[in-house]
């Protein structure tokens, strides 16, 4: 709901000048083109809407075909959610640590690395490339048993550290994204700022990192996400519930309370509304961050 | 240090820069400081468990016993005697077949739609998009009750044209199809966004005479926007295929009987994948053949699944993607000149 009301809002930027005037067969043509694109998204869109509409249902209109606007509109279903799973909000905090942590840490190591791949020459530099283009194609199941192996030893099972650890030494997509940003980067910042006597250090924070904020927000929202819907690899290392992220208790759902509609869908919801709020505001930026690393190829 | 010097004062006798002048290695110095956190992720989470994860699949080890037993090459040839294996791969197989080739077709699709700048297409793109940055297991979770076979809104679609629905995730022969559908629905936006972009690429001017020659849309199309796009065509296959080997949170969503993560791949096991056998490998000791030994065998065979997948098709890239004609960089330059080479000797 929240979704097509405020969509509109964020895209308007993004819209070119209409065709204004032409011959009645053009407009006639620009209207067609209009109402099938309203059929087909609203369509598209209709199970993230109906499943927001469901969550605040009364249980007897459930499954009626007129409560797209709920009628009456309750909040039982959330009330519900919260005895069933007491700690829901302990969840939250819990994938919050997570993503806050991992996010920064991946920004700041794949800035860096990003930065000396696309600037400085030195030995090992094509291989370091080559070898960051291969890990992409290595599933992340073949590191995963041994560094199940040895964060259990560390007694790291049912904590954020295995999770967050690895990330703070930067991800290779991220890595890649930073280095094909600082290629666009003009040389003579660094040029003036070397003149002046700083060395690289001090021009890299001093200069370049307030030039890369819109690299930085892209990859910062991209992993954000990324990490908050993440479900496997927290699967594997967070069995206890009080460890569990928001997927988890989610899928917990399934199964125990199968045809508790509105309770389920009130969890989905809960849980979507970050990243759906994040998206309405920075809808632009994560766009044009997915549309880049894919140029990255 | 010694045969850093000498090299120096060679490369300096012949009058180009030393390879090793003071500033170069400084930069060089600086630069390892730079990557350093990267380098060492690579080593510690990267080559060191891949190495250390070949080893575990030679052994047992049920992760409660102290340590584990070399049990030499059993667990590979396990792999070929277990009729599981067979059983997942082709579900993988068929997830791919279908999954991928719809995500290809109707992104391009959405993608064709939306990238011509007129009123409200920010908009669609939008909407289009915002499946994309919700999590597969809330997706999921949503699309297992658009599946119901007695409520859910897919199925009674379906029969108000009369016709008897299929029953979607309860049927061996639909389940991963209608997974794959799930999956197909929420990449669209990631397909159509890198579309879009390669679509902009498409320079104007050879639109404009291809259509004074009298080229229709679709001759257009196949003859000029296909060859030009076929570099995002490519890199999406690549990327989906190699994705879709892992297939796991949807499957977990959409299929699990119980609350329990490794209940999932149902019905009749049509929807369980490599990654959710592994799991069950791993974590369900019912169904444990080596525990964590086997369990790192399936991930090994998966690894060489997909650089084998992936190795074909760069094969079959060089034939069928066409990488001239885009911004002029210095890989362009040299292409145009192979290719009039090439030319000249035909």
């Amino acid at each position: 709901m929240t979704a097509v009301e405020a969509a509109p809002r964020t895209a308007e930027p993004v819209l070119a000048r209409g065709e204004r005037g032409g011959s009645t067969s053009k407009r006639a043509r620009g209207a067609l083109y209009h109402a099938v694109m309203i059929v087909i998204v609203l369509s598209y869109i209709f199970p993230v809407v109906w499943a927001a509409s469901m969550s605040l249902r009364t249980n007897e209109h459930m499954f009626d075909a007129d409560q797209l606007i709920p009628n009456p509109i309750t909040f039982e279903h959330y009330t519900n959610l919260f005895t069933i799973l007491p700690d829901f909000w302990r969840y939250f905090g819990n994938t919050a640590v997570i993503v806050i942590a991992g996010t920064a840490g991946t920004l700041v190591s794949s800035a860096l690395a990003g930065y000396a791949l696309a600037r400085f020459r030195f030995p090992g530099r094509g291989i370091l490339l080559s070898v960051l283009l291969l890990t992409l194609m290595v599933p992340g199941q073949v590191t995963l048993i041994p560094q199940y192996v040895v964060f259990r030893e560390l007694g790291w099972i049912d904590t954020p550290l295995p999770i967050i650890v690895p990330l703070l030494f930067g991800t290779a997509i991220a890595t890649f994204f930073f280095r094909q940003f600082y290629l666009t980067l003009p040389r003579e910042l660094e040029d003036a700022a070397s003149v002046d006597g700083a060395g690289a250090f001090r021009t890299y924070f001093r200069v370049i990192v307030p030039l890369s904020g819109p690299a930085f927000l892209a990859v910062g929202l991209l992993t954000f996400v990324q990490l908050w819907n993440s479900f496997y690899v927290n699967s594997i290392y967070l069995s206890s519930q009080d460890s569990w992220v928001v997927t988890q208790a989610l899928q917990s759902l399934v199964g125990r309370y199968n045809s508790q509609y509105g309770e389920i869908m009130a969890g989905v919801t809960l849980v979507s509304l970050p990243v759906i709020v994040l998206y309405l505001i920075f809808q632009r930026w994560i766009i044009r961050g997915i549309a880049t690393s894919g140029l990255a190829n | 240090m010694t045969a850093g010097s000498s090299r120096v004062g060679r490369t300096s006798v012949n009058g180009r820069r030393p390879r090793w002048s003071p500033l170069r290695r400084r930069e060089a110095l600086t630069a390892f400081v730079f990557v350093a956190p990267v380098v060492i992720g690579l080593v510690l989470f990267m080559a060191v468990p891949l190495v250390a994860s070949l080893g575990y699949s030679f052994t047992h080890w049920n992760l409660i016993a102290p340590a584990p037993t070399f049990v030499g090459l059993d667990n590979w040839f396990a792999l070929f005697e277990d009729p599981r294996i067979g059983v997942v791969i082709w579900n993988t197989v068929k997830f791919i077949l279908f999954g991928t080739t719809s995500f290809l077709f109707f992104s391009l699709i959405a993608a064709l739609l939306t990238f011509t700048p007129r009123r409200f297409v920010g908009l669609y793109r939008a909407a289009l998009f915002l499946p994309y940055v919700l999590s597969q297991i809330a997706v999921g979770i949503v699309w297992r009750w658009m599946f119901n076979s007695q409520t859910g809104p897919v199925t009674l679609g379906v029969e108000l044209f009369g016709i008897p629905s299929p029953d979607w995730l309860l049927d061996p022969a639909t389940a991963m199809i209608s997974i794959a559908l799930v999956t197909t629905w929420q990449g669209i936006g990631y397909g159509m966004t890198l579309y879009i972009a390669a679509l902009n690429g498409v320079p104007e001017t050879l639109m404009e005479a291809a259509r004074i020659d009298g080229a229709g849309p679709i001759r257009r199309f196949w003859s000029i926007i296909l060859p030009l796009i076929s570099p995002t065509v490519f890199f999406l296959v690549v990327t989906s295929i190699i994705g879709a080997l892992q297939l796991f949170d949807p499957v977990v969503a959409m299929t699990s009987a119980s609350s329990a993560v490794g209940a999932a791949g149902g019905p009749d096991n049509s929807t369980r994948t490599i990654v959710l056998y592994m799991y069950n490998q791993m974590f369900n000791l019912n169904e444990q053949i080596s525990g964590i030994g086997y369990a790192a065998a399936i991930a090994w065979m998966l690894a060489l699944l997909t650089f084998a997948i992936t190795a074909i098709q760069f094969l079959l890239g060089r034939r069928f993607v066409y990488y001239e004609g885009l911004a002029p960089s210095a890989r362009t330059r040299r292409r145009d000149r192979t290719s009039t080479k090439r030319k000249a000797g035909a």
